[in-house]
């Protein structure tokens, strides 16, 4: 059987004017339903990589293809969820997350139930008519996954969505949207600093060696969804951790 | 509530002070009425002069509000204009600032030549002076837009006019607003002296200022003092108004109004 690659990366690399070379000869291939995570050390160039594959960054060389397209076109089957939570202070939670669907000529019914239905995946149905100023860190990042998946995308990228939260929360966060993925299967490029968040979410590890960024291992985590949070704690998922640790070990070396 | 029982007593207090040294000062350096009138004389003469000075304040008032709609509504169209493109604001910005550093009472002259004595040179005076706040800041608010905001409407594949009208217009609110605010400062002394140097009785009365001139040249000075006082309650209530409005748009969001416990 032979599956098409969703997302190709061929020979890329990044260089932001004359400065060094940030990425240099990323491959990758990434077929639908894949969860990827990047993982390396600061200034490994992943969240540049992740802004090439969105597209709101251009590579030096090389190629990206997405769905037989470039990643400014291919931007309809993509939703971005950046670093910080990036609501706009003036819209209510469910304005915040009714956005991309009236950017993009929803009819206001079908807008509304569609916000209902995104704000109760997420927990925060009693949440609608709140100031995202009133919320949380957390709740802020659940607006804003629950944004991003309102348009139901084939692909979202997620830039450290979780890099700011406590341990606790970040624990709850990650199997919430392995929920959510199991109702609503996306394909996912996921940037992160915690092994542990990558193993627990991901198909596939890669990690990224720096300076410049370049894929130093790539690691196939091969437990079956659904996970349950207390895959965390299984000796097979210790060693995959300790083993990804190693990886970024070496990769920082 | 003891603070707000201070917060009423001790300006009071202070106020009663100021008075007594105004008496005082009076008697002391035995100065007539009309080179300082006690505070007692103004009220009279404010009562007196009342349908005169109630008119003028509705003068001034109209004056006051239609140039600073005037201000608040092309410094706005001006502000889209300059922040939209770096070329506009390369090129006319300069101008503008010429305009704002050119003197009213060299204006004054010309709005008269070109418009006649009375409201429209009034108008055009309080525009004058209350329309650059407006457009600094207001342009300030269009450029400056979260970088991050932008990349998620580039995402959303969000159109220009999208842009300008969900990201653009709203972020640049509270940078608008602070330019209202200082307009709406400036729009009642804007009257005043607008109305001070190109106004006119046609029609029944002229406004506070030229009800200063006709005062001072009548040396009816408790009067004079009494403009002033009526100038003063003009003031207030404008800049409550405009603070009212800033309130209302921006206490729900802005960080500047958010209570945070």
């Amino acid at each position: 059987m032979c599956v098409l690659p969703l997302v190709t990366l061929e020979r890329v690399e990044k260089r932001f004017g004359a400065g060094p070379l940030v990425l240099d000869g990323i491959n990758l291939q990434v077929t639908r339903g894949e969860f990827v995570s990047f993982i390396g050390p600061s200034g490994c160039g992943k969240s540049t990589l992740l802004r090439l594959i969105a597209g709101l960054t251009n590579a030096t060389n090389g190629g990206i293809v997405i769905d037989g397209m470039t990643p400014e076109n291919a931007r309809e089957l993509m939703f971005f969820v950046f670093q910080d939570a990036n609501l706009m202070p003036w819209r209510r939670v469910a304005e915040n997350v009714e956005l991309p669907l009236i950017l993009r000529g929803d009819p206001s019914a079908r807008r509304r139930e569609r916000v209902q239905h995104m704000l109760e995946i997420v927990g925060l149905g009693a949440a609608a008519d709140k100031f995202p100023w009133q919320l949380s860190g957390g709740m802020r990042m659940r607006v804003s996954i629950a944004r991003a998946l309102s348009v139901a995308p084939e692909i979202l990228l997620l830039d450290e969505p979780f890099g700011a939260l406590d341990e606790m929360t970040r624990d709850k966060l990650n199997e919430d949207l392995l929920a959510i993925r199991a109702r609503d299967p996306f394909t996912g490029f996921f940037v992160t600093h915690s092994v542990t968040e990558a193993v627990y979410l991901s198909t596939r590890i890669v990690v990224l060696s720096a300076n410049p960024g370049r894929v130093s291992a790539v690691i196939d985590v091969p437990f079956a969804y659904p996970r349950p949070p207390e895959l965390r704690e299984t000796p097979g998922f210790l060693q995959l951790l300790a083993h990804t640790a190693r990886a970024l070990r070496t990769a920082r070396n | 509530m003891k603070n707000q029982i201070l917060s009423i007593v001790q300006p009071a207090l202070a106020g009663v002070a100021l008075l007594g040294l105004w008496y005082a000062a009076k008697a002391v350096f035995e100065l007539p009425s009309f080179i300082l009138p006690s505070p007692d004389e103004i009220l009279v003469a404010a009562w007196d002069e009342r349908s005169t000075l109630m008119a003028a304040a509705m003068v001034t008032m109209r004056g006051a509000i239609l140039g600073f709609l005037a201000a608040v509504g092309v410094g706005f169209l001006l502000a889209m204009a300059l922040g939209f493109s770096p070329r506009i604001k390369a090129s006319f910005y300069p101008y503008i600032l010429v305009l704002q550093m050119m003197p009213v009472t060299i204006l004054a002259p010309v709005f008269v030549l070109w418009l006649g004595q009375g409201l429209p040179s009034i108008v055009a005076i309080t525009f004058m002076i209350g329309f650059f706040p407006v457009v600094a800041n207001t342009t300030m608010g269009f450029i400056s837009v979260d970088r991050n905001l932008r990349e998620l409407l580039l995402m959303c594949k969000a159109t220009r006019a999208q842009e300008i009208r969900y990201l653009r217009i709203p972020g640049a609110m509270p940078y608008f607003l602070t330019g209202v605010k200082i307009a709406g400062t400036l729009a009642p002394i804007g009257a005043i002296v607008g109305d001070f140097l190109a106004g006119s009785a046609t029609g029944g009365v002229g406004g506070i200022g030229y009800m200063t001139i006709s005062y001072f040249s009548q040396l009816k000075t408790p009067a004079l003092f009494a403009t002033g006082m009526v100038a003063c309650v003009i003031g207030f209530g404008f800049v409550g108004s405009v603070n009212l409005l800033h309130w209302r748009l921006l206490h729900s969001w802005h960080d500047s109004m958010v209570k945070k416990e």
